[in-house]
This record gives C-alpha cells, structure tokens and sequence, in this order.
C-alpha cells in the first residue's frame, strides 16, 4: 500500500537531512508501529506518508514515496488525503470547530459525504471512539484525552484507506489508549485499513503491530516483527527505546539461563512463558 | 500539607468534575494521581495550586483556604508543570524564561542570578537558545527548570512524561526523584503506570470526580476492585504477578505472586526454581 523508495528530506531551514535513505514497504492492510527517540524523524516520515511533505513543508525532497498508485509529489494533498486519513501528533492544531459534533461533520461535508449517511457516520464514529455522549459538548471544555478522541473519530468518519497517527494516545489513560488500539486494530481488520502509528507506548506496539519500525536518526535501524526486533534490546536501548517490561523480564531470565523460548512481547506470552520455567 | 476537605468544583453550571474529594498531603510525600480521562486529576492540581477555587468545600495550603491567599503567596509554596510545556514557556531564552518567575515575585540580585547559572549547568541548557526551538523533551525540561529555581517545597507536574521518549523521561524523572530526595513534596498526575510504579510511594486514584483509592503505591495497584472500578491498568511486572496465581493456584502462596519490580519477579522465579 506504501513504497517509500530511497527518502531523502531536508526542511528548506534545516542544516541535514530529518530522514535519510529511507526505504520501506508496507503492505495493503498492514498495522505498522513506528518509534524511536524524540527527534529521530518520526513525524517527518509520516509527512511523507501523507503529503504534507513536500505540499505543505518545502525542502529537498530525493526518492519517492507512492501510496497507492499515487505518488505523493504528483498528486495534490486534497487527492492523497481522500486516501489517506491524519492525526496530527498536536490536536489542538488540527480542531477546527467548537462543538464535537460539528468536528466530525466537518470533514464529511467537505469530502461531499451525501447528508442522508451524514448523521449514521458521525454517529458510528463517536460510537467507535466511546464519546457518543460527548456529542454536543464544547471542545475546549473537554480534557486533552478527550480531545484526542474526537480527533481520531473525525477521521475515522471519513473511512480512509490508510490511517496515520502520530502519538494519538499521547494524553490517553491506559485503558482508553488499549482501547484505541484494539479499534484500530479491529476497525483495520474490518475495513481492510492500512494502519501507520507513531508512539512511545512500546508495550502497545509490541502487542498489536505486524510490523514494528525502528528510527534512529532519519534511518531505519529495524523494520521487523515486533518479536524480531526486541530480540535486540540493548540496541534498542541504546537508540532510547524502551522493551515492554515483559520483554525485558523474559530477556533477563534468558541472559541467566532460565529461559529459552522465543521473546515475549505482552503480558499473556510472560506469563505463559513463566508458568514454563517454574514447572 | 495540602488538606482538600470535601471538595466540589465545575467549570459550569451542568458539569460537575470535582464531587467532595477529600485527603491530605503531608510534608515531603511523593504522590501520584491515576485515573481515567476527566476522572477531575487535572482540575484536583489546579485548585492544589490556587488556579482554582472550590465551588465548595476548603483546599487547604498549610493550614490555610487557597481562597485567603493571594496568587504570588500559593506560587511561592506550590510550583506547577503544566501537562503542554509550551502553556508555560513565554520568553525568548533559556535564561530569561528561568528568571521569569523571580520577575514575576519581584526578586532580583546574585542570589538570584547564582541559582539560575546553578539549574543551567545542573540541566545542561544553552543559555541563550530560543526556547521555541527546543525540541518537546527539552522544552519540558525546560518548563521543569523553571519552578526548580525557584525552589517551591511542593512541586505539581501534570502528566510531566506525556510525548517524551525513554531517555527524556528518565531525565525529567531522575530530577523529580533527586527534588524528592531532598525533601520537596511531589504530587504527580501520571497516566504511564510504570513510571508511577517506580517512583510515587502513594497512589490516590479518582473515578467521575471522586477518590476511589488511595494508599501505597503497590497495595492500590494490586487491589482487583480499584483497577475494575477505575479501569486501570497495572503495571506489567505486577500484571503478570496477579495472573500467575490465576492461571495456576498453586503459586497463591509463591514470591512471585507478592514481586511488584523486575528485580523482585526475577527473585522470585530464581527462588521458585531453586525450590
């Protein structure tokens, strides 16, 4: 679904390029978890994903980025955001209206959303995000996790084929961050939805990416299973990345010789993997 | 000591966030707030701090209502980081946003001079970088930076880890740990549970505007009714510490189902061998 071929980019006031050399194909229907340290060019590569770079932030831009069958620097960012659904990593930068509703709306109208499914789409996607009954609140009343999911329900409404997110559990509370991967993950599995997540949440990446991508100033270190890149977790910590501490727990009883079965990457594979090496 | 005593607080008529919340905050505790969106931890910091004042009820600073005291008088007492760093960044150097609280207070002179040179080696800032150039973690360092030079004997950071990466996080909480050490009260809302689990030692929880639980970090985590009734998550460690006896009762009475740390559980599994 994503060829990114080669990327080289280079903010017109920047000195270096933010990512260099990349080269990464994400399938139709994949659910892709990209992290690494704050900086590393992470939001960056997502703009190539979806258009922002080279429309919206000029520079020099080497390689090609194709989603879809449209490359991005051919197409216009109205045509590529038909395909491809946001989540800016600053909500406020992205709330245009006062009331919820009005949020939601905001987008079907302006991709001429017939008014008799209107109605059904905001309703199904405030439902999905569990503030239906946030429906007619003011936003700036609403606390920063709230915001966040009236964000991720504006651009479920639209039903893009790709979405990208970047950190859209920043201010989430645990359950409610779950909660927003596993509607991804289920509404990716529904819609056949290619799914792109930037986040600092390792644990969550581990349980729920197909493929985890690893960035480490403008390169891809890893770009793997999840299980396959957390075999590496000293680099990983090298590069400020975190195991889950499930991960961690099994790896250090593997390092003692008390395990060793595959890494573990949430809590159920520990604790399976536990309930082994004490029998 | 904060002392909230039956607090009730709205930002309208229609909405009540705050629904008689009451507890008490001695003198060098390290506590940290935990509980869903809009359970009324943001608002809980904000009336701690005077930015708000009760609909009903008493916040209490020392003995004293917030609403007898003036602004600068609750600032001096109680730092507060904000969640946004860039709500609380408003000058245009390193150097100038460390001194705008001591402008804000009136003080000026070497003193005050010596303690901002002091936070710019102790955090190893550029003096006269711009702080909207500042990439988010240093930003919020930098927000961090500013209330420790002014030294408040109580420090409020709302959700001080959110949007950084591991290595920013264990920075700022290595220096939220050194201020507890000394002796500074610390009242943290955290939504990482990790990060709560491996530095507040009491955990008050709220759900829909009220305290729901509140006691020692690890007693509060493993309490099966509180993590249901706030949907909470424990940390992983103490996860699989609780699903252990679940999936196999024979270890009820195993170290393993007491480990709360990755040092504790990886203990606990070389005893359980060893036995």
């Amino acid at each position: 679904m994503i060829q990114i071929q080669d990327l080289t980019f280079r903010y017109r006031e920047g000195e270096e390029p933010v990512v260099e050399d990349i080269t990464l194909d994400i399938p139709d229907g994949a659910f892709v978890g990209i992290t690494g340290a704050a900086g590393s060019g992470k939001s960056t590569l997502t703009y190539a994903m979806n258009g922002i770079i080279p429309h919206c932030y000029p520079g020099d831009f080497y390689g090609s980025v194709t989603v879809g069958s449209l490359d991005t620097c051919e197409t216009s960012l109205t045509d590529i955001s038909q395909l491809v659904g946001s989540v800016c990593q600053d909500i406020d930068s992205q709330i245009v209206t006062s009331i919820v509703e009005d949020e939601v709306l905001y987008g079907l109208e302006n991709f001429g959303v017939p008014h008799d499914q209107i109605e059904a789409r905001v309703t199904e996607a405030l439902d999905a995000m569990g503030i239906l009954d946030l429906k007619d609140r003011v936003i700036s009343s609403l606390s920063g996790g709230q915001k966040q999911k009236v964000a991720i329900a504006s651009v479920l409404a639209l039903r893009p084929k790709v979405l990208v997110l970047d950190e859209p559990t920043a201010e989430l509370d645990p359950a409610s961050s779950r909660a927003v991967f596993e509607l991804l993950a289920h509404y990716a599995e529904e819609h056949g939805t290619t799914v792109v997540v930037v986040e600092q949440k390792i644990a969550l990446l581990s349980e729920f990416a197909d493929m985890l991508v690893i960035v480490d100033q403008g390169r891809i270190k890893f770009a793997d299973e999840p299980r396959r890149v957390l075999a590496h977790s000293e680099e990983l910590l090298a590069l400020g990345v975190n195991c889950p501490r499930s991960t961690t727990l099994m790896n250090r009883l593997a390092n003692v010789g008390l395990y060793a079965g595959p890494v573990c990457c949430d809590v159920q594979e520990a604790s399976n993997a536990l309930l082994e090496v004490i029998a | 000591m904060i002392e909230f005593r039956d607090v009730k607080a709205s930002y309208d008529k229609d909405i009540q966030v705050l629904d008689g919340v009451s507890f008490t905050i001695q003198d060098g505790e390290f506590v940290a707030f935990v509980g869903t969106n809009g359970a009324g931890k943001s608002t809980t910091m904000r009336l701690m701090n005077g930015l708000l004042k009760p609909d009903a009820g008493q916040v209490l600073l020392d003995g004293v209502p917030t609403t007898e005291l003036k602004t600068s008088q609750v600032a001096k007492r109680v730092g507060f980081l904000f969640q946004n760093p860039d709500s609380q960044i408003c000058s245009g150097t390193v150097r100038e946003e460390l001194m705008f609280g001591f402008k804000a207070l009136g003080e000026s002179g070497p003193e005050v001079e010596a303690r901002v040179d002091g936070v710019i080696r102790e955090f190893g800032f550029n003096p006269d970088d711009d702080p909207f150039l500042l990439n988010r973690g240093t930003r919020q360092l930098l927000a961090l930076a500013s209330i420790v030079v002014l030294a408040p004997p109580v420090i409020i950071l709302d959700e001080p880890t959110t949007g950084l990466d591991y290595k920013e996080c264990k920075k700022v909480m290595d220096i939220i740990s050194r201020l507890h050490e000394a002796g500074t009260t610390i009242v943290m809302v955290c939504h990482d549970m990790e990060v709560v689990a491996d530095f507040a030692k009491r955990v008050i929880v709220m759900t829909a505007g009220r305290v729901v639980d509140d006691g020692p970090t690890f007693e509060v985590l493993r309490n099966p009714q509180t993590l249901t009734r706030a949907s909470l998550i424990p940390p992983q460690v103490v996860d699989i510490s609780i699903a252990l006896p679940l999936m196999d009762e024979r270890l009820a009475a195993s170290p393993v189902a007491f480990a709360n740390t990755l040092d504790e559980m990886q203990a606990a599994v070389v005893e359980e061998v060893g036995e």
